[in-house]
């Protein structure tokens, strides 16, 4: 085990050993003793820094199943360092703020640091597993510990609600990408992504290429919350504000865009690939700033804003991914989207997380987010109000800040797109910028939303639970070391370019990488559509009043969350109903579904292998006698069905069982014969014994159709048993291991009678436990009769 | 020649057969059924070395040379089941100490348990054809006592349908049998193999084949034959339930996994196609059943319905990667299955109702019962590293690989709904507000829960020490899938 390994799985240690922090240091806040983890890990990764930037990847390999070609190989290059910085860096900032945020005398801290170190780990894990089962298990791990995050306050239905569906949806996207980790080894025989990578070229046109791209993509778009499997991401905002800005934010809804960025070189040569990766993306896009717009609980519009801003990332990894067709002059034509992508995922953890914790803020001291009761905070709250600003701004992708300079950067990608000129993106290529445009001003909005409305306007201090002050300094530090970092990168964007370069290079290996960010490229196209954006959203801002009208038009049962209610309560009762309905409790219809289906496979099967034989070469001739006792024994079990009386039926049974022993008795078995007839004759004595006591029989009549249906399915039953009992007797293929009994039953076990010496010497282990079963069936019975717990001595 | 072979059998039998004397003095009882069930894991784990280092151990009955006599066969298939068995029969009886009760305990609980164990370590040690029905009816009269053992209303409903049908399939059975050794002549195991290797394909055989997956898939809850088993499993006391969830069905499946990987081999197109069929069907209604209600112990029941069909589908895939894949799976599932029925067991006796609807909050007041629960709910829907992921994941790869596409993806996405029925009864059972219940009192609970908690813990090994387990296991498919092994241990000239 390396000292990456111990990285990885420290904070699943440091998980095991919280409960028991908690309980000897009940004064100190649980999350101090955890914050120096992630503080540590962020500096161990910083010095993997400069290292990786310069093109090198560390790799270390501990063997799990090396049998199966499962093994926990991490592997460090570009992508998964800037991801092990993001987690780690925005990890040690989100402890520091839930230490202030959550009350250690209210809260299960306990529980809340282990879910959360659980998470930590298996992030970590996801991102630098360079095994595909590996990363799946980390991958399901970090959807548990979300479930469990999000249900932390399970005391509320919809911590409940938002947990389960956010389980559900991302464990089927889950196991849709293990579908596809299975289709890509057994196309590539390997579970290694490094080696995988390597054979891209051969498995392109591969008839399971399709299947497994598709299956990974699943997994990719519901995790990272993807339209239309978006829906989760909303109601995940039931957990509390930290978990929010950390996983459904930062982190872990952006493992979806690191598993697409991760297999862009095995999937890229496919135009699927680009069109599916780009579209939904700025769908995606579209869709959540759109819906941003409409909410009023400041977590639910930052929810949507998440959802658009990863479509963003994702539509843009989509186009990059176009620049694998070309050769390495070329394709830095495209590869600007790729960088942009990374650009802005780095932008999105700062402004997003510190805008996430700005609402946390407010939430913790007026007691409510919804923007109808907020306003006029400025003055009361104003290191608040900068954060909230500055977050504002940079997303709404507003000069000096980092949003602007990768919305620049969007928007160069996105007109490039009509560029690429195969797959048919020239005709319909067109659509990205429009589509990006329109998106940025909603983005505008919200963000000017978020901003305005919550701290400037009207103060309403009647509609607030507690009277709202500036927040304790230690939920300030993180956000404003966040916003720090937006204004930072803001205005030296180079600082970061080197690892820009890096994580490119991971992206699109083999390709070369200069990027350089400027603030201003002169009068170019994408200046002049972010001032459109800007002017049109001001202007929609001003009158938002008058068209929001749009938003109550569209009904909300055709919304994807309504599908998911009812499609969720739909299945549940289909389920139930359907289960009753052949479920009925009744020994009658059990028999005759195991009997319908008896006659159906074995006839089915007698006639399809034409099995049906009858060879009478070595069949005794008929006797009169013979027929006598089959037409006895015909007429006796045929009329059992017809007696009114169970003594008629007792008697009428003893008939059956005497005549077959006479039949033994012909067939040269007089052992056998002797056996029934005494079976018969204790049977018949017991049940006339015992029948004595019995109530009368109450048969009612059933209706005709039903004893058809009986009397077919019985006829049924008889003919195939004697169908394939007569073709056994044909089908005769080997002779009989009787000839073994014949000669040795005197000879070695020194007995007379065959059947004795078979029964007590040959097989007497099966006589040993047929007695044994006797046995059991009379310690059955005895208690049976004499132990009667009623119903409530059984609870 | 090897006599160890017959201990996991005499053992359970002969403890069986002194806890009939000792009816009345329960510690007595306790003391006895504690010292003959650790003596059977340690006869199975010797057993289970001497398989690994020597392979297949056999031993000829009253010394009469195989086929003629009845012939005991451990081999790592077998070998691994009987632990597993001992196993879980160990941690059942455990939790019955505290749980099942004076009256039981004096009524024959203990012994009729033993039978129970002896008939299934029995059928799955057994060499000859017919010796499997005896031992199956060992089995079954073992469970009907135990169903019906305390009387209750449901109890005795439930045992009657229970009743007619095992019967029913025996009766099947015997004359599966009877068609085989007309056709074959022979009873023994692996000398009917050799027959019809011999013979190569016929259609009275391929006819033969089918009725015993009847026969094999009433006992094995296959679709469309299951019918029974909800009902049944619904009204004994939770170890009793635990002890038939986890082994009955077994039985059955590994039967059908006997029968149809070393006497019928020869149409696999049709008999393992018809068998695919059947377990995807399995698969999907057993999945439909799971997510229908709101009752715990019937949401796990059909659970064991959904792993019938994935095992099964695994067997019918017929590789020896997919039989690698189903050994792993059923003995995963044995081991989860025990565990869930005894954890549903306490979360009935401290919610006093097993109505979802009705339940809430318990993790605030028992949080091991809900962690443990939360694992074995994880393992069941096979999340890595747990037990049920690797089986699963050679089930699929398998199943893709044979290109059958649907039925692999279904195999995957039953983990979905298998996954909702368990966490549904976590969301709605443990999270949420406490409940007023009928106990004010919390119920000491610890002495119940260490019974499930053992068996989480092995689930957890399991997954983990999947590499060191994987020799053992592909040694077990091996002999599946190479019926030569199996009839050259026996038949060794």
């Amino acid at each position: 085990m390396s000292l990456l390994h111990l990285a990885i799985i420290s904070p699943l240690i440091l998980a095991i050993f919280i409960p028991f922090v908690h309980k000897t240091f009940p004064k100190i806040h649980t999350g101090w003793f955890l914050l120096p983890l992630p503080v540590l890990l962020f500096a161990y990764f910083l010095s993997f820094l400069s290292t990786t930037i310069n093109g090198q990847t560390t790799m270390e390999t501990l063997a799990w199943i090396p049998t199966l070609g499962i093994n926990f190989t991490v592997r460090l290059d570009g992508l998964g360092l800037l991801f092990a910085m993001l987690i780690t860096g925005i990890g040690a900032l989100v402890v520091l703020y839930s230490i202030y945020y959550l009350s250690k005398e209210k809260e299960k801290l306990n529980q809340f640091y282990v879910y959360l170190l659980l998470f930590m780990g298996a992030m970590l894990g996801v991102v630098l597993s360079d095994n595909l089962i590996v990363l799946y298990a980390f991958w399901e791990l970090t959807s548990f510990s979300s479930f469990l995050l999000i249900g932390y306050w399970n005391h509320r239905e919809r911590s409940r609600y938002g947990a389960q569906k956010s389980m559900l949806i991302t464990v089927f996207g889950g196991l849709s990408m293990l579908g596809g980790i299975i289709l890509l080894y057994l196309m590539t025989g390997t579970f290694s992504i490094s080696e995988a990578i390597v054979l891209a070229d051969v498995i392109v046109n591969h008839e399971l290429f399709t299947a497994a791209l598709l299956c990974f993509l699943l997994g990719a778009f519901t995790k990272s919350a993807q339209f239309p499997f978006h829906i989760w991401l909303p109601d995940a905002m039931e957990a509390p504000t930290p978990v929010s800005a950390y996983l459904h934010s930062a982190t872990m809804v952006k493992a979806g865009i690191y598993l697409v960025a991760r297999l862009t070189p095995i999937f890229a040569l496919s135009g699927l690939w680009i069109w599916l990766v780009a579209g939904i993306g700025i769908l995606t896009l579209f869709w959540g700033s759109f819906n941003a717009v409409k909410h009023t609980d400041l977590k639910g519009i930052l929810a949507y804003s998440t959802i658009s801003q990863l479509g963003l990332i994702m539509s843009l990894l989509g186009l990059g991914a176009a620049s694998l067709h070309y050769s390495t002059i070329d394709a830095g034509f495209y590869t600007v989207a790729v960088s942009a992508a990374v650009f802005h995922l780095l932008n999105h953890a700062t402004f997003k997380g510190s805008l996430f914790m700005m609402v946390g803020i407010v939430d913790h001291e007026t007691g409510t987010r919804d923007i109808r009761n907020l306003g006029g905070l400025m003055t009361i709250m104003p290191i608040t109000f900068t954060i909230a600003i500055i977050g504002a701004f940079s997303m709404a992708g507003l000069p000096p800040f980092n949003g602007f300079l990768s919305k620049e950067m969007f928007f160069t990608g996105m007109l490039r797109a009509q560029e690429i000129g195969f797959f048919n993106m020239g005709t319909l290529g067109i659509l990205f910028p429009i589509i990006a445009w329109v998106a940025s001003v909603f983005t505008f909005i919200y963000s000017m939303i978020i901003v305005f409305k919550t701290f400037t306007g009207k103060f309403q201090p009647e509609k607030l639970k507690v009277k709202p002050h500036e927040a304790p300094l230690g939920l300030l530090i993180s956000p404003v070391i966040l916003v720090s970092l937006v204004v930072i990168i803001g205005l030296f964007p180079n600082l970061v370019a080197p690892l820009i370069n890096t994580v490119m290079a991971s992206i699109l290996p083999g390709m070369e990488f200069d990027v350089h960010i400027y603030h201003w490229h002169g009068f170019n196209t994408e200046l002049f559509m972010t001032i459109g954006v800007i002017l049109a959203g001001i202007l929609l801002y001003k009158f938002m009043p008058k068209w929001t009208g749009v938003y109550t038009r569209m009904p909300e049962r055709f919304s994807f969350n309504s599908a998911y209610d009812n499609g969720l309560a739909a299945i549940q009762k289909g389920a139930n109903r359907f289960t009753n309905a052949y479920m009925t409790n009744s020994i009658r219809t059990y028999l005759i579904y195991i009997f319908a289906f008896f006659i159906f496979t074995l006839g089915t099967t007698l006639i399809v292998k034409n099995a049906f034989t009858l060879d009478t070469s070595n069949v005794a001739s008929i006797h009169a006698f013979e027929v006598v006792l089959v037409v006895i024994i015909a007429v006796g079990s045929i009329s059992i069905l017809f007696a009114k009386s169970r003594m008629t039926t007792i008697i009428l049974l003893g008939a059956v069982g005497y005549s077959v022993s006479l039949f033994y008795a012909i067939f040269r078995a007089p052992d056998l014969a002797l056996t029934q007839l005494v079976i018969e004759t204790v049977s018949v004595a017991l049940f006339l014994l015992v029948f004595y006591h019995l109530p009368k029989v109450s048969r009612h009549e059933e209706t005709r159709q039903f004893k058809m249906g009986n009397a077919i399915i019985s006829v049924g039953v008889g003919v195939v048993v004697t169908m394939i009992a007569l073709s056994a007797h044909s089908g005769k293929a080997f002779d009989s291991i009787s000839q073994y009994y014949i000669e040795n039953t005197y000879k070695k076990a020194a007995g007379e009678n065959m059947v004795n010496v078979i029964l007590v010497d040959f097989r007497g282990f099966d006589t040993l436990f047929e007695i044994a079963v006797l046995a059991i069936a009379a310690l059955g019975i005895f208690s049976l009769i004499k132990l009667r717990l009623t119903r409530g001595k059984e609870q | 020649m090897n006599s160890l072979i017959t201990l996991p059998l005499l053992i359970p039998f002969f403890t069986a057969i002194i806890l009939v004397f000792f009816a009345k003095n329960i510690p007595v009882q306790r003391w006895i059924s504690t010292i003959g069930s650790i003596s059977t894991i340690i006869a199975a784990v010797f057993l289970a070395i001497t398989v690994y280092t020597d392979g297949i151990q056999t031993m000829n009955l009253g010394n009469w040379e195989a086929p003629f006599g009845i012939t005991l066969v451990s081999d790592m298939t077998s070998i691994l089941l009987v632990l597993t068995t001992s196993l879980i029969a160990f941690v059942c009886l455990l939790y019955s100490f505290r749980s099942i009760g004076k009256e039981r305990e004096e009524f024959y609980y203990y012994p009729s348990f033993f039978f129970l164990v002896l008939g299934v370590n029995g059928a799955f040690t057994t060499g000859d054809i017919f010796n499997l029905f005896v031992f199956f009816e060992v089995m079954l009269m073992a469970s009907y006592v135990l169903l019906v053992l305390g009387g209750t209303k449901i109890q005795l409903r439930e045992t009657i349908k229970y009743l007619l049908v095992n019967i029913i399939s025996s009766g099947l059975f015997v004359m599966g049998v009877a068609y085989l050794y007309s056709v074959v002549g022979t009873l023994n195991m692996a000398h009917i193999s050799l027959r019809l290797h011999e013979m190569g394909q016929s259609g009275i055989v391929t006819v033969i084949a089918v009725l015993f997956l009847i026969v094999f898939g009433i006992k094995g809850a296959l679709f469309p034959l299951y019918f029974w088993l909800p009902g049944a499993y619904y009204a004994p006391p939770a170890p009793v339930m635990a002890m038939f969830g986890a082994l009955l069905t077994k039985v059955g499946i590994y039967s059908i996994a006997r029968t149809y990987t070393l006497f019928f081999t020869q149409d696999v197109g049709y008999t393992h196609g018809l068998l695919e069929i059947l377990a995807i069907f399995t698969i999907i209604l057993g999945a439909i059943g799971a997510i229908a209600y709101s009752d715990v112990k019937k949401i796990i029941i059909y659970n064991i319905i959904v792993a019938v069909g994935v095992i099964l589908f695994g067997v019918a895939t017929f590789t020896p990667e997919s039989l690698t894949g189903s050994v792993f799976y059923l003995i995963h599932d044995m081991i989860i299955k025990a565990a869930l029925f005894l954890l549903i067991g306490i979360i009935i006796k401290v919610a006093g109702t097993s109505n979802l609807k009705e339940m809430g909050g318990l993790i605030h007041r028992y949080p091991g019962l809900g962690w443990t629960f939360f694992i074995a709910a994880l393992a069941l829907s096979g999340i890595p590293p747990l037990s049920g992921f690797m089986g699963k994941i050679l089930i699929v790869r398998a199943g893709i690989d044979a290109g059958n596409y649907w039925g692999s993806g279904i195999v995957l996405l039953s983990s979905l709904f298998v996954l909702f029925s368990v966490m549904k009864i976590f969301i709605n059972g443990f999270w949420g507000e406490a409940r007023e219940y009928k106990q004010q009192e919390k119920v000491p609970v610890k002495w119940l829960l260490t019974a499930p908690v053992i068996l989480t813990i092995c689930a957890v090994l399991y997954g983990l020490g999947t590499e060191a387990l994987y020799p053992i296991i592909s040694t077990a498919a091996e002999t599946l899938s190479n019926p030569e092994i199996y009839i050259n241990a026996v038949l060794k000239e």
